[in-house]
């Protein structure tokens, strides 16, 4: 069985009712040619061992989506740019290399639990401040102290407490039933006309990889994006490198509130009343807290379209926890279709969920923008990597070993190696934070 | 008064809050909410109990509440209307830290 991108994008485009659009002629290569072509198998695996083969289609989805995305764009993407190339573009661009069972970026860990592995995510320092509750006693901020403590305590009430406490950490596992990718949480009764003729405006409120991609890719294909900040708490991939953080903004104009007094909060409602397409980033209680609530916006407003990114979901208990690109792979048994159950977990490129999340984010939001269909859409990270593993057909743990040896020995057999991530050139800088608060004040009567 | 165990979770008795501890002290604690005292698990709730109005200010879901001395950390999971307290002394919210440079 192998999964094609043109497939995929087929797929993609039947999901959400555009199937009678154009797919470019993309060549039909081989998934297993796509990972490591992309950059991402040579992000996985241990650093003195050769990179390590996925048996998930993920590079191929990547370069599924982006064909999609652009076959139903009046403004193509440009031709080189290929989704599989855009998983392994934060690791160039920061100079992560694969790292076993430490994520590439550095930030999460595997750990043997009493009764199977988990994935912690401690991102920052202060993190670790939750660490003593998460395993019910006081600890130094050291891995390998946490690794000892956390050898006797249960997986799963460590992900339950973890999930309490906010704390990004999944329990591995082999993937599960493929999950649907997008969620339509509320829609209109009707559809407002089709804007195809005006540029929409994005406003993105998100941070870090995912929304900031799907927003730039909306840029890229003719939209105008204006990226939103807490004043206090700006986007922290601003602490990053210049170069990645240029590349996911840079052509984005930027405002900056205080989101913590009224003034802020009814300049956020002033700037999200304005837009076509809504980037949420957050845990949907962050805006409800602000006195926004999409699901009301999008039936006001027919039309609008909001497209929520999560880790799990709005729904039920999985609306507060937090996920990151990492642990939201795992979390939807990525990492056990790249190691057999004898071996230690590791993980995946670096924060794959990420990229695949904002490239399938901008997919459903230009599509249901350009339709008029709008309304409220939710993107699970674990979703979306659930659904390309599923993309790649029925797995049991035997089969996917199976699979693994298959895929390789075509790299064998065509002479194909992992190629190095690689990134594009941001074409320009990103704006300093709130440079174009005067402008956008004053072109959208917002009040002081 | 009981000492607070890390990692545990208590719930007031007189409306919606429920909090975890992040951090405390090992001696024996009076926790509050809304001005009763916390449940713990086991706990059952008592039968007369109502909000008192000096302990209204509201607890958030998602905030951390620290004492004086920042020895004592709460992490609200549920948010309800009345405010958290050391016997008489309320808890006040910490400061939230900056969002991460990557993950």
């Amino acid at each position: 069985m192998t999964a094609l991108a043109g497939d995929y994008a087929r797929a993609l485009l039947t999901d959400i009712g555009a199937q009678s659009a154009q797919i470019a002629p993309f060549p039909a290569q081989h998934p297993a040619v796509s990972w490591a072509l992309s950059g991402a198998m040579a992000l996985t695996g241990w650093p003195d061992q050769p990179p390590r083969m996925c048996a998930a289609p993920l590079a191929a989805c990547g370069d599924g989506v982006l064909l999609a995305l652009t076959s139903i764009s009046e403004h193509p993407l440009p031709a080189e740019l290929t989704g599989s190339k855009l998983l392994g573009e934060r690791a160039a661009i920061a100079g992560y290399g694969r790292q076993g069972a430490v994520s590439a970026g550095g930030s999460c860990r595997f750990l043997q639990a009493a009764d199977g592995w988990i994935a912690l995510n401690l991102a920052r320092p202060e993190d670790w401040d939750m660490v003593p509750a998460l395993i019910g006693r006081d600890i130094e901020h050291d891995w390998s102290l946490l690794s000892a403590a956390v050898r006797t305590l249960s997986a799963d009430q460590m992900v339950a407490q973890g999930g309490d406490l906010g704390l990004p950490i999944a329990h591995h596992r082999f993937p599960g039933e493929g999950r649907p990718w997008f969620e339509i949480v509320r829609e209109p009764p009707s559809t407002a006309p089709t804007h195809r003729a005006h540029r929409p405006l994005v406003v993105d409120l998100s941070s870090l990889w995912a929304g900031p991609l799907c927003g730039h890719l909306l840029h890229l294909i003719g939209a105008r994006v204006i990226k939103v900040e807490s004043a206090s708490r700006p986007d922290g991939a601003r602490q990053g490198p210049a170069a990645f953080f240029d590349l996911m903004n840079g052509g984005k104009e930027s405002v900056a509130l205080d989101f913590a007094n009224t003034a802020g909060q009814a300049q956020l409602r002033g700037l999200v009343a304005q837009a076509d397409i809504v980037i949420e980033g957050s845990r949907p209680r962050a805006l409800r807290q602000l006195g926004i609530w999409a699901e009301d916006l999008v039936l006001e407003k027919p039309g609008l379209t909001w497209v929520g990114i999560t880790g799990y979901g709005r729904t039920g208990d999985a609306t507060d926890w937090v996920a990151y690109g990492d642990d939201a792979a795992v979390a939807a048994g990525l990492s056990a279709l790249i190691t057999g159950p004898d071996e230690a977990p590791i993980f995946c490129s670096d924060a794959i969920g990420d990229p695949l999340a904002g490239m399938h984010a901008a997919l459903v939001a230009w599509h249901r923008w350009r339709s008029g269909a709008g309304g409220l859409v939710s993107i699970a990270l674990h979703d979306i990597v659930s659904h390309c593993i599923a993309f790649g057909g029925p797995l049991m743990p035997a089969s996917a070993a199976d699979r693994r040896l298959t895929w390789q020995q075509v790299l064998d057999r065509q002479g194909v190696i992992a190629a190095r991530p690689q990134a594009r050139t941001a074409y320009c800088s990103a704006r300093a934070l709130g440079a174009d608060n005067a402008a956008i004040f004053a072109e959208f009567d917002l009040p002081c | 008064m009981k000492t607070l165990k890390l990692g545990a979770k208590y719930r007031s008795a007189v409306c919606d809050t429920q909090i975890m501890v992040i951090r405390t002290v090992p001696e024996p604690l009076e926790l509050c909410c809304g001005g009763a005292p916390m449940l713990g698990a086991s706990d059952a709730a008592p039968e007369a109990a109502a909000l008192d109005p000096a302990f209204a200010d509201a607890c958030l879901i998602g905030k951390r509440y620290i004492n004086a001395d920042d020895r004592i950390e709460l992490l609200c999971t549920k948010g309800g209307k009345g405010a958290l307290s050391l016997g008489l002394v309320k808890l006040k919210v910490k400061q939230a830290k900056a969002l991460p440079s990557s993950d």
